[in-house]
């Protein structure tokens, strides 16, 4: 059930109701009717996990009240590594084990083994990767003094299976979400108002942007041999828009569906691509999961090879892109696309300007040109990197960025002036300057305040495009991860 | 050590890592406050102090430091 059909708009709306109108005045009644929810949510997308769900969520529990219980630290310690070996084991279990043991069959075979294998089908849980990075991060914290462990274990249910953000995060973390469904929810009109609209960007996002640029993009990625370069070159321009839009705008829907009950998620994108170098840029991209990455990998690999200073700042950085890389997928393309983002880091590293992150053109219109100049650069280089996100496998993607350049990159391609590429820029334009105008607030379609009629005409034409320009679509790219 | 001292002694090496002394020592004073100050150029301060006061941080001391108060005496716990 993908937050933009009728089926998730039925069952929402029955539990808002619910929530707001019988059970106002209970926080337990509240909690125990966002983890029902939330298990029926999970249920419909995929039963068969539903207990592997349950079980985690025991066993987390479990092991974080045991972490705090003791002061003993080699006790505090076993129960942590239990912890880490049941999350880790899981992700490793269901979504590396094919890869782990083609490449350990391969070996053997270098090695003069005739070894052959079969691979197991494992099915990928649904959101395992967002709930166990966030479950993990639940008992490092424990473990560090970070925060307390939750003892109720309704309230420590509906903070892992929150239905706004199981499938597809953001990642959330115990400090800021625990406190939240702690406490009674109370109904505020401003914040139900501003969910709304934050839903309403999410499904233009997705439904028109996104989706108006996979169509002119996968055609070209399925048949890149007979494209000309200017053509690829479109490709990866409308595939980098679309991988984009695609997560910012689920990750719009899902905040915007929590605030309708009150919780606040973290931010998960902050215009990225208003951004003038690469660390600039990882600071607003996917924020919940590089965040999690600085903390608990970044941190303790750089705090360990200190003593090599800028060397070890650098293989930390590379070790940890890779593993944000990796998080994707079991696939040696994003192995690839995590590696190539670590190294676009050495230069900063080098040259001290790692540390510049800042909204571009504060408090201005427009950017002064150096910073046009260094945003589209910095754009440049993401989409050319894209290109390993979206093919299958590392040879593809080289063959794809070689043919860019071997292969009339400056011809003019005649697809340009067709009616679904004009339409679709226009919509792009629409999209950037939107998101330009609200690079300040705290969402990109924070219009609060607009005048009333003003912010009504944007609610308009927003819903007239959608209507007008939307294309359904039954799955989210960030879905498979 | 003098508080005062340990603070002087952070102050010179936020100065070396930094390039700027753009900042008031103070105990309420975070890393946020400081420009340049974020993750990446933690570690390499965190280096400089160590050697700075001839000490040994674990990683769980750094995830205790919430201001320069705590810094400060962190850094008095070891020396």
């Amino acid at each position: 059930m993908v937050f933009n059909s009728f089926n998730f708009v039925g069952f929402i709306i029955p539990i808002l109701i619910v929530y707001w109108i019988f059970f106002k005045k209970s926080k337990v009644s509240q909690n125990i009717l966002l983890l029902v929810s939330s298990l029926v949510f999970y249920a419909w997308a995929d039963w068969r996990f539903l207990i592997l769900l349950l079980i985690s969520i025991l066993l987390n529990y479990y092991l974080g009240k045991k972490i705090s219980n003791t002061t003993n630290e080699t006790i505090q310690r076993h129960f942590l590594y239990i912890g880490l070996i049941f999350n880790i084991g899981l992700l490793l279990y269901f979504k590396y084990f094919n890869f782990f043991y083609e490449g350990f069959v391969e070996i053997l075979n270098v090695f003069g083994a005739s070894a052959s294998y079969n691979t197991l089908s494992i099915l990928l849980p649904l959101g395992i990767s967002f709930f166990s990075f966030q479950t993990l991060g639940y008992l490092i914290d424990i473990y560090n003094e970070e925060t307390e462990p939750s003892n109720n274990l309704l309230e420590f249910s509906v903070f892992v299976s929150y239905f706004p953000k199981i499938l597809s995060g953001p990642i959330e973390r115990a400090s800021k979400m625990m406190p939240q469904i702690q406490e009674k929810r109370n109904f505020t009109y401003p914040v139900f108002v501003d969910g709304l609209r934050q839903i309403l960007w999410g499904l233009f996002a997705k439904i028109v942007i996104a989706e108006n640029c996979a169509a002119i993009a996968n055609p070209i990625f399925n048949d890149y041999g007979n494209q000309s370069g200017s053509v690829l070159l479109l490709g990866t321009f409308f595939y980098a828009i679309q991988l984009y839009a695609d997560f910012s705008g689920y990750s719009n829907m899902a905040i915007g569906i929590s605030k309708l009950f009150g919780i606040q998620l973290m931010r998960n994108f902050s215009t990225p691509f208003f951004s003038t170098n690469i660390s600039d840029f990882w600071r607003k991209w996917h924020i919940s999961l590089t965040t999690w990455m600085m903390d608990y990998v970044f941190t303790p690999l750089s705090f360990s090879l200190r003593s090599y200073q800028k060397k070890g700042l650098i293989i930390s950085i590379i070790a940890t892109f890779v593993l944000v890389g990796f998080w994707h997928g079991a696939n040696w393309t994003f192995v690839f696309y995590g590696l190539l983002h670590g190294i676009y880091f050495i230069p900063l590293v080098y040259s001290g300007k790692m540390n510049t992150s800042e909204i571009v053109a504060k408090g201005k219109l427009l950017p002064s040109f150096v910073e046009l100049i260094k945003m589209i650069l910095l754009f440049i280089l993401i989409m050319l990197t894209d290109v390993f996100f979206r093919t299958h496998n590392v040879s593809e993607a080289f063959d794809y960025i070689f043919l860019i350049f071997s292969n009339n990159i400056f011809s003019i391609p005649t697809e340009i002036f067709s009616s679904n590429y004009l339409i679709t820029t226009a919509l792009l334009f629409l999209f950037i300057a939107v998101e330009w105008l609200h690079r300040e607030k705290s969402h990109d379609f924070e219009i609060s305040h607009y005048p009333f009629i003003l912010r009504w005409i944007c609610y308009i034409v927003l819903y007239l495009l959608i209507l007008i320009f939307g294309k359904s679509a039954e799955t989210f790219i960030y879905f498979q991860f | 050590m003098e508080t005062l001292t340990i603070k002087e002694n952070i102050s010179d090496v936020l100065k070396s890592i930094l390039g700027h002394n753009n900042f008031e020592m103070h105990d309420e004073l975070t890393a946020k406050d400081v420009d340049g100050w974020d993750s990446l150029s933690h570690m390499m301060i965190i280096t400089k102090i160590e050697e700075a006061f001839n000490i040994k941080f674990k990683l769980r001391d750094l995830n205790k430091l919430k201001n320069m108060g705590s810094l400060v005496s962190v850094i008095q716990s070891k020396i």
